[in-house]
């Protein structure tokens, strides 16, 4: 291993040309407007000051890149066991990263690079969702050397886990042997189908409710002309016949569709133990199959609204440690129409144990003031502005007020009744919703950072919000009593810093 | 096994962090915040100014009145709130997590221990180099909503955070 990476190094010379492009296609992106003007007037444009212009950009977009090269190092401190980065012109940046938080060095080529015949490499950690360290510019042979000199402690750790893995094994390939898990009925689905979605079901059905009425008002208006009293009479109930049909049918069809939707995307559902993780597959058409491993999980949703609870199914999403935001989505996984009894059984590979509600902690009534007051009073404010003072037309929807009152009112007050915060020792559990009801599960020692939060006048009613961030999200409740939170808040942290309690 | 022991934890005997003396930001460091805004507000001052110079016709005069109303009135607010801004701002390195506090109608106090950091970056902006501060940058993996950025430490002292930091982090191994 000749190549030395323990003093402050540039990279590839030639990766000047790479920082031109670069600088090149971000001035291009961010002056496109202009340029397009340009172009466009180029025949009135003084030919003699447009290359001049051009010129000069070329060259201090030269220089910008000769300046970003010179600045740009990196070094591996092999004392600290630390890889650093310092970049910058005017702005500097120094970046550290510890060798064992590194999770990832990938090396990659865009067409620029490859054309001229250099490599890039990525150093990634978990979480944040950027990229924690670039090198733009770099030779092929030195890119392997840097990966395989970053990721060295990475090696020793993951021999270390193997050995331990492989002791598992041996214990538990008996009884998975004898250990049929999961598997999710075709009736559950169903039951899934008919039960679920119904936000945008409601929705469907809204807009399907408003584009039949107008059409029905201009109908009305046209008949009016040339029909007497008795005419018009007909017709509208006819048209009321008509509308409450296609109401019942569409409501049918989002039925049926929910349902195709959901056996589509989740039939066969299997779920298998395999070295303490679960595997799961499923699908129609596509099978998927995804890998939970119970330490990277971070949170734990359970959830399931009246009907599903009087049939017995529920939900489960998980969460699991995501490093980047394009595996975000991948990275949440959902297991429908379960039973309580294997909600249980899952729950218990994931945390060894069923979480237990412990303190309860209610929202103050403020909350409920305050949504109240931005879901309908800020709305009935500006549907009274807009028909005062710009379209009094808006007035003749004004029968559409008390539905939208009864219905969002009733939908705040459910969500702040079912808002709970369950603190107990091993487990944090947030309850929130309307109709369908989340339950969402973490446990203290994934937290990542705490923020505790409160407004100044919430200060004498000891009232205050709390949010704990975890490598799959942020778990936020908001104003629970304030001692409680701060007190719990100085627990966790006490728990967190004297455990060196693995994560991930 | 013999030293293990399981007391229960007396939870009002923990060090609370509501009671941690934060230590203020630099008070240089108003100086880069009040330069970056004057920036800030003479662009949003002068674009106008250019625009009714040589395009008066752009708006009816109506539109000007309310456009040179509401400028100097936001641009006064923002002064201000900036100013409490940074005053509100403070930060604590204790012996296990560092503690940032900032807001201006909400106090926030965003805690992060020191087994949770990912990593750390120093950040010199062109104004602050100026008046030889810099910016801690800790990282978390619980996404950008859960980092700290510190402004306004002297290049040495945050430095020497940075390598407190550092260490910390490693001790943790």
């Amino acid at each position: 291993m000749g190549a030395d990476f323990s003093q402050p190094q540039r990279q590839s010379s030639i990766g000047i040309l790479v920082m031109f492009f670069y600088t090149l296609q971000q001035y291009a992106r961010a002056l496109w407007p202009m340029i397009v003007i340009w172009i466009f007037k180029f025949d009135e444009v003084n030919k003699l000051y447009f290359f001049l212009g051009m010129i000069a950009v070329f060259v201090s977009i030269g220089v910008i890149s000769y300046l970003k090269y010179l600045n740009f190092t990196f070094f591996l401190d092999s004392e600290n066991e630390e890889f650093i980065i310092t970049e910058g012109v005017f702005n500097k940046t120094k970046t550290s990263i510890q060798l064992r938080k590194i999770q990832q060095v990938n090396i990659n080529q865009s067409f620029i690079q490859k054309l001229i015949g250099v490599y890039e490499l990525d150093v990634d950690t978990a979480g944040s969702n950027k990229k924690e360290g670039t090198i733009k510019a770099i030779s092929h042979e030195l890119a392997l050397e840097l990966k395989f000199r970053l990721l060295e402690n990475e090696e020793l750790k993951t021999t270390i886990g193997t050995e331990t893995i492989a002791l598992e094994e041996t214990e538990q390939k008996l009884f998975e042997a004898a250990h049929p898990f999961i598997k999710i009925s075709f009736l559950s689905l169903l039951k899934v189908g008919i039960t679920s979605n119904y936000g945008r079901s409601i929705a469907l059905l809204v807009i399907f409710f408003t584009t039949i009425y107008e059409n029905f008002q201009n109908f009305g208006d046209e008949s009016k002309v040339y029909e007497e009293k008795v005419g018009s009479y007909i017709d509208k109930n006819l048209v009321l016949q008509t509308i409450l049909t296609s109401i019942v049918l569409l409501f049918v069809v989002v039925l049926v569709v929910n349902v195709i939707r959901t056996v589509f995307k989740y039939y066969d559902y299997k779920i298998t133990r395999q070295k303490g993780s679960l595997l799961l597959s499923f699908g129609l058409l596509n099978t998927k199959s995804t890998i939970i491993k119970p330490e990277k999980v971070q949170i734990t949703t359970v959830k399931r609204n009246y009907f599903q609870k009087k049939m017995g199914i529920l939900e489960l999403k998980i969460k699991q440690a995501t490093s980047g935001e394009k595996e975000e989505r991948k990275s949440i996984i959902e297991i429908p129409g379960c039973s309580e009894a294997e909600r249980d059984s899952i729950l218990r590979l994931l945390f060894h144990k069923i979480p237990e509600k412990g303190l309860m902690l209610q929202p103050n009534f403020r909350k409920l003031i305050f949504s109240v007051f931005i879901s309908i009073g800020l709305p009935l404010f500006g549907f009274l502005g807009i028909g005062y003072w710009l379209e009094p037309i808006i007035f003749e929807y004004s029968y559409m007020v008390p539905v939208y009152l009864v219905v969002i009112g009733l939908i705040q007050y459910f969500r702040f009744k079912n808002n709970r915060l369950f603190i107990h020792e091993n487990f944090i559990i947030k309850q929130s919703g309307a109709w369908d009801i989340s339950n969402d599960i973490i446990e203290p020692s994934k937290i990542q950072a705490i923020t505790t939060s409160q407004l100044f006048w919430h200060k004498k009613l000891n009232i205050g919000s709390i949010t704990l961030h975890t490598a799959g999200g942020n778990i936020a409740f908001q104003l629970a009593n304030y001692s409680i939170v701060k007190q719990q808040v100085n627990l966790w942290l006490y728990e967190i810093e004297t455990s060196d309690s693995n994560w991930m | 096994m013999e030293n293990f022991t399981n007391e229960t934890i007396d939870t009002r005997q923990l060090p609370k962090f509501e009671e941690v003396t934060f230590t203020n930001l630099h008070p240089k460091y108003i100086w880069v915040v009040l330069i970056n805004l004057a920036l800030f507000i003479g662009i949003l001052i002068l674009v106008p100014i250019l625009f009714s110079m040589f395009k008066p016709e752009l708006f009816s005069g109506r539109v000007w009145l309310i456009i040179g109303v509401v400028i100097p009135i936001f641009s006064v607010l923002l002064v201000a709130f900036s100013i409490i801004g940074f005053k509100k701002k403070g930060f604590a390195f204790r012996e296990h997590d560092v503690l940032f506090r900032f807001g201006l109608i909400a106090t926030n106090t965003i805690v992060i221990p020191y087994n949770r950091v990912q990593h750390v970056a120093l950040h010199e902006g062109l104004i602050s180099r100026y008046f030889g501060l810099a910016k801690i940058e800790i990282f978390t993996a619980g996404g950008s909503s859960s980092d700290i950025e510190i402004p306004g430490i002297e290049k040495e002292q945050a430095e020497n955070i940075k390598q407190l930091l550092m260490g910390k982090i490693q001790k943790q191994l």
